[in-house]
């Protein structure tokens, strides 16, 4: 049996599977320490369950408390940050695009050092000894132990991202160092920028496995505890001590992930609405589409992989205009229980109108009574019709999909919708994101930029996946079940024939 | 062109950089990067004089710059802020001339802020006004050599302060040359070619285009939204200006997209398929540009008419290289400026110019 949780900004979720079977679920407060929270939940799953904690093989964590930390801009601990590209770049410092009180937030001591390498290998310039000890007497002597380090074209070279981390370590013993390269993607600024937050978030990143690990203790869970990150893999929980901000994100695709789950849909559209938004997107082969745009966190640009999200302003809460042709995107949220008509509050929002309709029940159906049918028909028409529109665009191809209804407000959707092939409601569906935690895999890429000429496809593919299914054992991966499931190749414009960028995407099941 | 800007400082930047990616029609490259150097120069050196070609004196000494090379190596290989500045010292000590403004190659893409940058540094104006309107795959695709300027006296300067000095007779040799000295310094170089004459200057530039593109910047980021609600802002700004018509082409979803490498270019196509799947689909021929839409056997637009793709829910301009599978876009075509609707620029830039064997029929008329 294993157990999943979601660790969110308000709630924690949890549920106990066994196979594919949900034993036991249950939704409770998220605490300011996390261990309260998370104890509390796994409480009420082992007495609900008539559990004992031997019975757990594992336990699965999704958890907000990272990315909400970059946006809230706290917990983030002095860095030192070192790019190594002289002479190019020169007047370009590391952060100079970031946010002021993030880049306050964050205190980094900057340094811009000699080296790197062209796409086709050919050094930028050579490592300077001077230069790369001076920046480590000053590490020191402002007693800095959290660096990132990123090099131009280190995803193809990363030897002087790691003879820079060498000489720090020997140096500096203690310090929590994060390279660039193990960020994966091409393009310098988005990488550092990637390394910096995760180098940034690495003493917190202790503390909040520390408090997840102790929650467990607590209740003798001695079982391999793994966190769940953006793509919906998987990475033990001391990967994370490493590499905070690869959970960035993953929320949305763990309740992708537990539709997936709940219905066993590989290919389906996913409708999670809450109280100010309907969440849409798009299982492919049972994962998360990827969104192609250039991804901000707190306003700082990154290269990581997040889910493709439509956000539609139509939720439980979303206001409705009183001749029902128009809904959201202003909504009462998570005031809808005491400012929505039948909580006895003054706004007519989509969950009045779903009341007066006898579609369902909350709050006192009376205070609604006064709503006329031609409103509340209205009312409903403009819902469907936002949903279905939305739908539609999400969906690949044009082609008829089912439908995955998750989420507290999927009560707005009462008589099925024109755009779903057919329209699933599975059960639990309120704790999707903690399934998905649950269930999740474990993957990796890998990105390089080849020649063709130089080296021939076959040949270039066996090797960025051979180093894409390294990374993955080293996350957890069994590696008898790994598999590519993504191969993407863009040819380089103005280069030579064969110049190409290689990405490589494996998954493979967790090694029990 | 009316509200013409006189003078170019940091709050322009987003704008213009917004503005060069819709008139890049899909290449060009992300003016992401140039546009943070240009931030720091002219944080560093002031804002710099915008200069309309006919204030410019007939004997003044007009250089273009700008980068030259691959958009994907700029992702890793980042520019210097002296970069463009060190390119025309070094111009000026090559050729022993004062060069008096700077111009643009083309207003589409990273290219729309390299002289801006180049001119904060040396404190002198930039030229409104580019030399394509937009963005082309080809140095000879540009008005000046169109109109009979010389490619050199050029020189190049790479990332180390490498430089090569170039003379050659025409533009489709010295494009050769300096795409191999590209190569040689990985990828991407600036360069200073094209001297020409105010005269030569106003006789052969395409006018008001940096300004230009600073308002459909301003427009695009204020009317952030559904690309159909965008349809009527671009015709008023467009219909009045030296583009002339604009079209919303199609919405819907890119249901395939490849592109391969012939010749040195990224060559292929895309497909967009409308949102109920009702209608034939779209297809968009590329190289490095969107250069020609049909549905079916019917041409909605080609180039030199503008093509451009933006992302459907924000209005957006999508890059080629950012093109893919799954995005939900809208299709948007504009006329381009009379100079490239002359028998002189058809010769270079037609369909068939780029392999596509039909006759350029001007979009208005399709």
């Amino acid at each position: 049996m294993r157990i999943g949780i979601d660790v969110g900004g308000t709630h924690t979720d949890a549920v106990i599977l066994d196979g594919d079977e949900i034993i036991s679920a249950t939704k409770a407060l998220t605490s300011s320490d996390v261990v309260t929270g998370v104890t509390n939940a796994l409480d009420t799953l082992l007495n609900g369950g008539g559990l004992k904690p031997a019975q757990i093989k594992t336990v699965m964590i999704g958890t907000t408390q990272f990315t909400n930390a970059i946006v809230q801009r706290r917990e983030l601990s002095p860095t030192g940050v070192i790019r190594i590209g002289l002479p190019s770049g020169k007047g370009m410092p590391p952060m100079i695009d970031w946010p002021e009180d993030m880049a306050n937030a964050v205190n980094a001591s900057v340094y811009m050092i000699h080296g790197g390498y062209l796409y086709d290998g050919f050094p930028v310039a050579e490592l300077r000894e001077d230069e790369i000890n001076e920046v480590i007497s000053d590490l020191q002597q402002k007693k800095i132990e959290n660096i990132a380090i990123a090099s131009a074209f280190a995803p193809m070279n990363d030897t002087p991202e790691r003879l820079v981390a060498e000489k720090i370590r020997k140096a500096i013993p203690t310090a929590k160092i994060t390279r660039s390269s193990q960020f994966g993607r091409l393009g310098l600024m988005e990488r550092e920028n990637a390394a910096i937050m995760n180098a940034t978030l690495l003493p917190f990143a202790g503390k909040v496995v520390d408090a997840f690990l102790g929650a467990l203790r607590n209740r003798d869970l001695t079982c391999p505890a793994y966190i769940s990150q953006n793509d919906g893999t998987l990475m033990s929980s001391d990967f994370v001590r490493n590499f905070p901000a690869l959970t960035f994100s993953s929320g949305p695709t763990n309740s992708l992930r537990g539709a997936y789950k709940l219905t066993g849909l590989e290919e389906a559209i996913v409708v999670d609405i809450g109280g100010t938004t309907s969440d849409i997107g798009v299982l492919q082969n049972g994962f998360p589409r990827e969104s192609n745009i250039v991804v901000d966190i707190g306003g700082v640009r990154t290269n990581f992989r997040m889910p493709d999200i439509l956000a539609l302003g139509l939720g439980g809460g979303s206001l409705v205009s009183s001749d029902g042709q128009v809904i959201g995107p202003q909504s009462v949220g998570h005031k809808l229980v005491t400012e929505g008509l039948v909580f006895g509050g003054q706004q007519l929002t989509a969950s009045d109108i779903i009341v007066a309709s006898g579609d369902t029940e909350m709050g006192d159906k009376s205070k609604v009574s006064h709503l006329s049918d031609a409103t509340i028909k209205a009312a409903k028409q403009t819902m469907r019709t936002m949903l279905d529109r939305s739908i539609d665009m999400m969906k690949p191809g044009g082609k008829d999909m089912p439908v995955i209804l998750v989420g507290g407000g999927s009560v707005l959707v009462t008589d099925g919708l024109n755009a779903a092939a057919k329209l699933h409601r599975p059960k639990n569906a309120d704790v999707a994101n903690a399934i998905g935690a649950a269930i999740a895999q474990v993957g990796a890429e890998s990105e390089r930029m080849v020649s063709y000429r130089a080296t021939p496809r076959d040949e270039a593919l066996a090797q960025i996946t051979q180093a894409a299914t390294e990374r993955a054992i080293f996350a957890g991966a069994d590696p008898a079940t790994i598999r590519a499931v993504d191969i993407e190749e863009t040819a380089v414009p103005y280069m030579d024939e064969g110049a190409t960028r290689v990405r490589v995407k494996v998954i493979g099941e967790l090694a029990l | 062109m009316s509200g013409r800007l006189t003078i170019i400082d940091e709050s322009h930047l987003d704008d213009l950089a917004l503005g060069s990616v819709f008139l890049a029609t899909g290449g060009g490259g992300d003016p992401y990067v140039p546009k943070l150097i240009t931030a720091e120069a002219l944080k560093t050196y002031g804002p710099v004089p915008l200069l309309a070609p006919e204030d410019v004196e007939d004997d003044a000494f007009i250089v273009t710059v700008g980068s030259v090379g691959a958009p994907t190596v700029s992702l890793e290989l980042l520019p210097s802020v002296e970069d463009a500045a060190r390119t025309l010292d070094a111009f000026e000590k090559y050729t022993g001339r004062k060069i008096d403004a700077v111009a643009s190659f083309e207003i589409g893409g990273g290219n729309s802020v390299i002289p801006i940058c180049a001119a904060a540094a040396k404190g002198i104006p930039v030229i409104d006004g580019d030399g394509m309107g937009r963005a082309l795959p080809e140095a000879q695709m540009m008005s000046y050599p169109i109109g009979g300027v010389k490619p050199t006296p050029a020189l190049a300067y790479d990332y180390a302060g490498n430089q090569a000095t170039f003379e050659t007779d025409t533009t489709e040799t010295y494009e050769r040359h300096i795409r191999a000295f590209s190569m040689a310094a990985g990828g991407m170089v600036t360069a200073a070619e094209h001297p020409m004459t105010g005269r030569q200057l106003k006789d052969t530039v395409i006018p008001g285009t940096v300004s230009f593109s600073v308002k459909l910047g301003a427009m695009l980021r204020e009317k952030r939204g559904q690309a159909d609600t965008l349809l009527q802002p671009l015709k008023a700004l467009f219909e009045t200006s030296i583009y002339g018509e604009c079209k919303l082409l199609y919405t819907g979803k890119v249901i395939d997209k490849t592109t391969r490498i012939i010749g040195g270019y990224d060559i292929g196509e895309a497909t967009i398929q409308d949102f109920n799947a009702s209608a034939d689909p779209l297809l968009i021929n590329i190289k490095n540009e969107y250069l020609l839409a049909r549905q079916g056997e019917r041409v909605l637009a080609s180039v030199p008419d503008l093509i451009t793709i933006v992302d459907f829910e924000t209005g957006t301009p999508i890059n080629g290289e950012r093109l893919r599978f799954g995005q939900r876009v809208a299709i948007f075509a504009t006329g381009c400026p009379e100079f490239y609707r002359t028998e002189r620029a058809l010769k270079v830039v037609e369909p068939r110019c780029f392999g596509f064997d039909i006759d350029y029929i001007p979009l208005e008329a399709l």
